[in-house]
């Protein structure tokens, strides 16, 4: 048993002068290093994560790993985050959909300053689309014509949304101001598709990474883009921009690190990402999930700009909404 | 139809694959049979062998690790009653008391045969009808999705037939148990009580593995039973092979399985659902029809074979609406999907169009898998079964870390650890109250699907319920379940007035 | 008796979680001008109902079936309650309830200890020794399987000498 005492001892001391020497110089990763994906493994967010792991494994020699800690909306990764030690070997995928639970008081700390952004993976399109079936029963064909019926016809069109207080929502809110639609939540983003499919529910606000195989059927039919310009890959869809909407925000992925990590270690990440962001894998797979219509990689200062816009936009609709349980002081709500 | 089958039976039977797929079906079963370890896992672990591969062998591969994963999950759950995958869940019902009894051999034997058929029934189903199931699985929507899982509720009080009170209150507090955290619509916390680590929700595997696995232990603990190598060896550790069900009882479970298998097909498919949603429903619908619904909960063939040949069935059904529409039928399913993404495959309607081999490489691998892993399965559980020779003093606390491992793996987190704590002693007072566990879990497990569609399809029919149901499916089965809920209490009505017809007939 | 005071607290305990419990947050603003939408609170709320239906059925049959029988009475049950704090039942239920306790700040492999050790004992170890090296090989073969092997990443220990030690025993298979 003393044996054993002295063993640890010397363990401690020496895993305890590693980080000391190597804060002066660049930083170096030495071992496994942790990934965490808030979301459960095959959804949108692992499988942005995981061919990035795939890269990053190559660029730094260390094993990377994806964790999934999944369940309550992404709430209980960014607690399991929250809870490792700060010491430059766990980092987190974040989305918006956290930015919109910490102004909701879902967390037990402040997201906003706990979580340190590293690097932007992939910013997708949002689009609202329109199912097949429906539109022929409805008699709609266009985004314009949708307006009209809706505007006709109050409460009779649904549409389907992952969580009813999520940015698909308020993209919703933003797109059609002032009309009546039902808003029908979904838990899992298959449900809905097929929902949609199967002209249960007549349109959803979804990203493009989404939907783009059911598209490409003809059974699922995009009315609106809200993006800035045209895309590529649909250029007959009307967007946002020339219809002069208000409505841009798309999902957007990027990694964090918990407040505290070494900037070293901060600083050797993005720059593995945004080597491994160049690499011709990654822009194929940017082309295959339709991530190309947006700049995919920014480094820290640019998530940071775009999460600190979100915040605002987000406090702002969550006040709307009677949700916001967490005002930051510096963020105006008018 | 035998061109494509020609097709894939030559990518499969490809040497190297062919021996991949081997290592698959092993890989699959044993992690499926270990605790902690999902089929989702099982497949996320896969992974890594397919990155190097073709697209359709990837899914060759991961289309044997899912299949093998869930038949394994019924060693575990019948030799310890931690099922080893949520969809084994129901397998403990009955596989628990009979190993208990010292017919574990014959438990697992019914369980692995059972899954096989009910494997090669979808499989079949799958290959045949793909573009029929496609558009049924289109037409449920949210109030079909509501009818179904309402129909699998209104059966929960012929768990136990002589306790229906009781098993109802227990099914009403699992229902309960299911709105704590967030709504399924609009996120309105509920039930909290202003834990956070609550706000996710309570999840069905804790509560499970608590209130069976633990339950158990704290049962022998009470007892002081020391159970000794001998007492072991007679619960099923050495007579695995020997002692399988004979002709007549085969004969005796065919409906079951052929329902099950059938039943597990068709709830497969649907997106939401999964093979756990389908070993429940076909787990609590065989009490209903069973000629001795008594019986089940005591450890009868019929409920294994009912719970296995299900989940088996799901997943042949799962692999449907992937190929055929690019929408994952499930999470083991969902897995597969972004390993064909990454490799660059465009899922969706088109697939199959356009290359069909997916469909039949799939289906040889599923008919492979569901053949080999009996044997395979048959190996690793004698395997398993060695470790139950081991003295109690030694297995029950392992079987209580076990317990921790499998309620923490599913989501890492330390709460889930905390509540399967609470659900064991609350099975401890389950016992002094005579609630029914199997009734709770059941309600636990299909309460906010059932909640969130029919929220779901009040707000699409504009709060019209009866307009709801006045659809072709879901109006057929809330009928089946207006007549199962008050059969009960008409039964002994209607059978005095058919003997007293009877007897003026006589006259 | 037990059986009949614990679904008297059940009750209670539904019947305040009725009142104070079954909404805790505000509903969005769209929710309550949508005439069509369900309320979040109307599903428990149903619920919580039902269920006090049942159990008020329930208590009357457990007093109707039990009325005069001789330890059908509170004096008898209170005289009981020392016998169970002194049962092994009770010391089960207490060392995994600290177990779950422990597991996030003393990690995985301490709580195995700790369970394995002491739950062996009561079960009826009478070998300390034995039960000691068991639990040690034990705990380790469980971490280093589903821990390392399985990547299930069971909890290191927030302790930082205990995470040490965890990640050094990762680092003997990887």
């Amino acid at each position: 048993m003393k044996k054993m005492m002295v063993l640890l001892m010397a363990m401690v001391m020496l895993f305890a002068s590693v980080p000391m020497v190597q804060a002066e110089e660049a930083w170096k990763f030495e071992r496994k290093v942790d990934l965490v994906c808030p979301w459960g493994v095959g959804g949108g967010a692992d499988s942005t994560l995981r061919p990035m792991a795939d890269l990053l494994k190559d660029i730094l020699g260390v094993q990377v790993e994806v964790l999934n800690v999944e369940g309550g909306g992404g709430a209980n990764g960014v607690e399991f985050t929250y809870k490792q030690p700060a010491d430059g070997y766990t980092f987190m995928l974040g989305t918006q959909s956290l930015i919109l639970m910490d102004l909701q008081d879902v967390f037990s700390m402040d997201y906003r300053t706990e979580f340190v952004p590293v690097a932007k993976l992939v910013h997708s399109v949002s689009i609202i689309a329109g199912s097949k079936k429906a539109m022929e029963q409805k008699g709609y064909n266009s985004f314009s014509e949708m307006v009209e019926y809706v505007k006709a016809n109050p409460f009779q069109v649904s549409v389907g949304m992952l969580t009813a207080t999520g940015a698909d929502s308020l993209t919703l809110l933003q797109t059609i101001e002032g009309l009546d639609v039902m808003e029908v939540p979904y838990t899992s983003g298959s449900e809905m598709n097929s929902a949609l499919m199967g002209g249960h529910i007549d349109m959803m606000v979804t990203g493009t990474d989404e939907i783009s195989g059911l598209i490409e059927s003809g059974d699922v039919v995009p009315l609106v883009a809200c993006v800035e310009q045209r895309m590529k890959r649909y250029p007959d869809l009307e967007c946002t921009g020339e219809l002069g909407i208000d409505s841009f925000i798309g999902t957007w992925r990027g990694i964090y690190a918990k407040n505290g990590t070494p900037q070293a270690a901060i600083d050797a990440m993005e720059a593995a990402i945004e080597k491994a962001s160049q690499d011709p894998k990654w822009q194929e797979f940017l082309v295959q999930g339709a991530y190309d219509e947006r700049v995919g990689f920014e480094p820290s200062e640019g998530l940071k700009a775009l999460e600190e816009k979100e915040y605002t936009t987000f406090s702002k609709y969550l006040n709307e909404q009677g949700l916001l349980r967490k005002p930051y002081d510096d963020i105006s709500l008018d | 139809m035998f061109e494509m089958l020609a097709q894939g039976l030559a990518i499969v039977f490809e040497p190297s694959l062919f021996l991949m797929t081997l290592l698959a079906i092993v890989m699959g079963t044993v992690f499926g049979a270990l605790p902690g370890v999902s089929a989702t896992m099982a497949v996320a672990l896969g992974l890594p062998f397919t990155y190097s591969m073709q697209p359709v062998p990837a899914i060759v591969f991961l289309v044997a690790v899912y299949c093998s994963s869930i038949t394994g999950g019924s060693i575990s759950a019948i030799l310890f009653k931690i099922p080893g995958v949520p969809s084994s869940a129901p397998t403990t019902f009955d596989g628990y008391p009979m190993a208990k009894r010292g017919e574990a051999g014959k438990a697992i034997g019914v369980a692995l045969v059972t899954s096989a058929i009910g494997g090669l029934f979808s499989a079949f189903a799958m290959f045949f009808l793909s573009p029929q199931l496609t558009q049924a699985a289109l037409n449920f929507g949210p109030s079909e999705m509501f009818a179904v899982t309402f129909m699998g509720l209104s059966i929960l009080t012929s768990l136990d037939s002589k306790n229906i009170l009781r098993t109802t209150i227990s099914g009403l507090l699992g229902l309960l148990l299911g709105t704590v955290g967030q709504d399924p619509m609009y996120g309105v916390q509920r039930l909290t009580f202003g834990s956070r680590q609550l706000l996710s929700g309570i999840e069905m595997i804790p509560v499970l593995i608590g209130i069976f696995a633990l339950t158990e232990v704290f049962q022998q603990t009470k007892e002081n039973k020391r159970i000794t190598a001998e007492d072991a060896e007679k619960a099923g550790a050495t007579t695995i092979d020997t002692k399988m069900p004979s002709m007549k009882e085969w004969l005796s479970i065919k409906w079951v399985i052929i329902r099950c298998s059938l039943i597990g097909t068709v709830v497969g498919i649907l997106p939401g659902a999964g093979a756990t949603i389908a070993s429940f429903l076909c787990y609590s619908t065989e009490t209903k029809l069973s000629k001795h619904p008594e019986k089940f909960g005591t450890g009868i063939i019929d409920g294994v074979a009912a719970s296995e040949a299900a989940n088996n069935a799901a997943t042949g059904g799962a692999m449907v609406p992937l190929l055929s529409l690019g929408i994952p039928g499930g999470n083991a399913a969902a897995v597969m999907m972004s390993a064909l993404v990454l490799k660059g495959v465009q899922l969706g309607p088109l697939l199959l169009i356009n290359q069909p081999e997916y469909l039949s490489a799939t289906f040889v691998s599923m008919i492979i898998t569901n053949i080999v892993m009996v044997f395979v399965a048959i190996g690793i559980a004698k395997v398993f079964a060695k470790i139950l020779s081991i003295p109690y003093s030694v297995l029950g606390p392992v079987i209580m870390m076990l317990a921790m491992i499998g309620s923490y793996a599913t989501n890492m987190s330390t709460m889930d650890v905390k509540i399967m704590a609470i659900a064991g002693v609350m099975g401890v007072l389950f016992k002094v109250m005579h609630f029914n566990s199997a009734a709770l879990i059941l309600g636990l497990v299909l309460g906010s699907i059932c909640e969130g569609n029919f929220s779901r399809a009040y707000t699409i029919y504009r709060g019209d319920i009866a307009g709801m149901f006045m659809r072709p499916i879901a109006g057929t089965i809330m009928v089946i379940c207006i007549v199962a809920l008050i059969y009960p209490f008409i039964a002994p009505a209607l059978k005095t007035m058919l003997g007293k017809n009877k007897k003026t007939a006589d006259k | 008796m037990f059986e009949l005071i614990l679904n008297i607290l059940l009750v209670l305990f539904l019947v305040y979680s009725l009142f104070t419990h079954v909404i805790e947050a505000p509903i969005p603003d769209k929710v309550q001008r949508n005439p069509f939408a369900l309320k979040p609170g109307v599903w428990p709320s149903v619920l919580i109902v039902l269920l006090l239906i049942t159990l008020t059925i329930n208590i009357i049959k457990i007093i109707k079936n039990n009325k005069g029988k001789p330890n059908f009475t509170l004096s008898y049950f209170v005289k009981e309650i020392p016998a169970f704090f002194k049962s092994k039942l009770f010391l089960g239920i207490l060392i995994i309830v600290v177990a779950a306790f422990i597991l996030e700040p003393l990690g995985f492999t301490v709580t195995s200890l700790f369970v394995l050790f002491f739950y062996g004992m009561l079960l009826g170890e009478k070998n300390v020794l034995k039960n000691i090296i068991v639990s040690v090989i034990l705990s380790l073969f469980l971490y280093l399987f589903f821990g390392v092997l399985l990547q299930v990443n069971l909890p290191r220990g927030t302790v930082p000498f205990l995470r040490e030690f965890a990640l050094m025993l990762e680092s003997l298979l990887s």
